[in-house]
C-alpha cells in the first residue's frame, strides 16, 4: 500500500485534489466523459450495425470507427490515471474500482475480437454471423456495466 | 424567467413529486447511470451522421447513416426524462446555476436545429441526394456542425454543474 500512499502524496495528486482551477479536476473529469462518449459511442454504432440495424450502411466503412474508439480509449486511460492518483489509496483498494477496470479491459478485448472476427479474416469482405451478433450484444452489455460501476464510484466514496 | 422558475421550484417542493429522487438512496445514482448511457448513445450515433453531414466519412451515403437516427432519439429521450427527474428532485441547485443555464441553452439550440431539420421537406430531399462519395451542401454542413458542437457543449456544461455551480 506504500505505492498508493506515495502516489496520493505526490505533487500532481495534491494539485488534482486541492487546486481550485477549473483546468484541474473538473477539466480532467470532463475529458473522462468525452472519452467515454467517443469510445462507447463509436463502439455502440458498430454494435448496432452488427445486430442488424441500418443495414444500408456498408459495414466495411465502419472499420473507420475503430480510430475514434482508440482516441476515446487513450483519453480515458490518461484522464483515468490522473483521477486515480488523486485518490489512489481509496481507489486502489476499492473492489468497485477494480471491478470497473476489469469491465473496461473486457470491453476492450471484445472490441479487438470483433475487429478480428468481422474485419480481419478476409480484408474487404466482413461477415456477420451469429458470433458477431453475440459479440456485439456482449459489448453493449459490458459498457453499460462499466458505466454503472464508474457512476457508482461517485456515490460509494461520497467524499 | 428565473423568477418563474423560482415559483416552479416552490411548487415542485410543496407538491412532493420530486421527493423520491432524494428520498430513495438508489434512484438518483440509477438515473445518473442511465443519463451517461444515454449520453454515449446520443453522442455516438448523432456524431456519426453529424460528421457525414459535415462532409467526413464520405464513402457512405448520408441516407444510410441517417438510418441510425432512432438510436440517437432514444439516447436523447432517456436523457430528457432523467434530466427532468434531476430537476424535479432538486430544483434549487439548478435554477441559480450558470452552468445549468448554459446547458439548457445548448439543449434548446440543438433542439431547434433538429426541428428545423425534421420539419423541412427540403432538407429531407437533400439527404436523399447525398450519395456515396458526394460532398454535402452548406445547409447540411451547418446542421451537422451546430448539432455536434451543441451536444459536446451540453456534455461540458453538464459535467461542470457541480464545479461552476454547486449541484451534486
Amino acid at each position: 500500500m506504500d505505492l498508493l500512499s506515495s502516489l496520493e502524496a505526490s505533487g500532481f495528486a495534491t494539485w488534482m485534489r486541492e487546486s481550485n482551477s477549473i483546468w484541474g479536476y473538473p477539466m480532467i473529469l470532463t475529458m473522462h466523459t468525452v472519452g467515454l462518449a467517443l469510445l462507447v459511442g463509436a463502439n455502440t454504432v458498430l454494435d448496432l450495425r452488427l445486430l442488424g440495424f441500418a443495414e444500408r450502411l456498408p459495414l466495411d466503412e465502419l472499420s473507420r470507427a475503430f480510430r475514434i474508439m482508440w482516441i476515446g480509449f487513450w483519453i480515458n486511460a490518461i484522464s483515468g490515471a490522473a483521477l486515480f492518483v488523486a485518490d489512489a489509496t481509496t481507489r486502489g483498494t476499492s473492489r468497485l474500482f477494480i471491478g470497473k477496470l476489469f469491465l473496461v479491459l473486457f470491453g476492450v478485448v471484445v472490441i479487438l475480437v470483433i475487429r478480428r472476427q468481422v474485419f480481419g479474416a478476409t480484408p474487404g469482405r466482413p461477415r456477420i454471423g451469429m458470433t458477431a451478433k453475440v459479440l456485439a450484444a456482449t459489448s453493449l452489455a459490458v459498457w453499460v456495466a462499466a458505466i454503472t460501476a464508474g457512476r457508482l464510484m461517485a456515490y460509494v466514496y461520497a467524499s | 424567467m428565473a423568477h418563474a422558475l423560482d415559483l416552479a421550484a416552490v411548487w415542485i417542493k410543496q407538491s412532493g413529486i420530486g421527493a423520491p429522487m432524494t428520498g430513495l438512496p438508489w434512484l438518483w445514482p440509477m438515473c445518473e447511470t442511465l443519463h451517461f448511457v444515454g449520453l454515449a448513445l446520443l453522442i455516438g450515433v448523432a456524431g456519426l451522421f453529424d460528421l457525414r453531414m459535415l462532409g467526413f466519412f464520405r464513402r457512405v451515403s448520408l441516407a444510410s447513416v441517417m438510418d441510425m437516427r432512432p438510436w440517437a432519439a432514444l439516447g436523447l429521450g432517456i436523457n430528457l426524462i432523467t434530466g427532468v427527474m434531476f430537476f424535479v428532485g432538486a430544483p434549487d441547485q439548478y435554477i441559480h446555476n450558470v452552468a445549468w443555464w448554459a446547458k439548457v441553452t445548448f439543449i434548446l439550440i440543438a433542439g431547434l436545429n433538429i426541428l428545423a431539420f425534421e420539419l423541412s421537406p427540403r432538407t429531407k430531399a437533400l439527404v436523399e441526394r447525398v450519395g456515396p462519395g458526394d460532398n454535402t451542401p452548406l445547409r447540411l454542413k451547418f446542421a451537422g456542425g451546430i448539432s455536434l458542437f451543441s451536444w459536446f457543449a451540453v456534455l461540458y456544461f453538464g459535467r461542470m454543474l457541480p464545479f461552476i455551480g454547486n449541484a451534486f
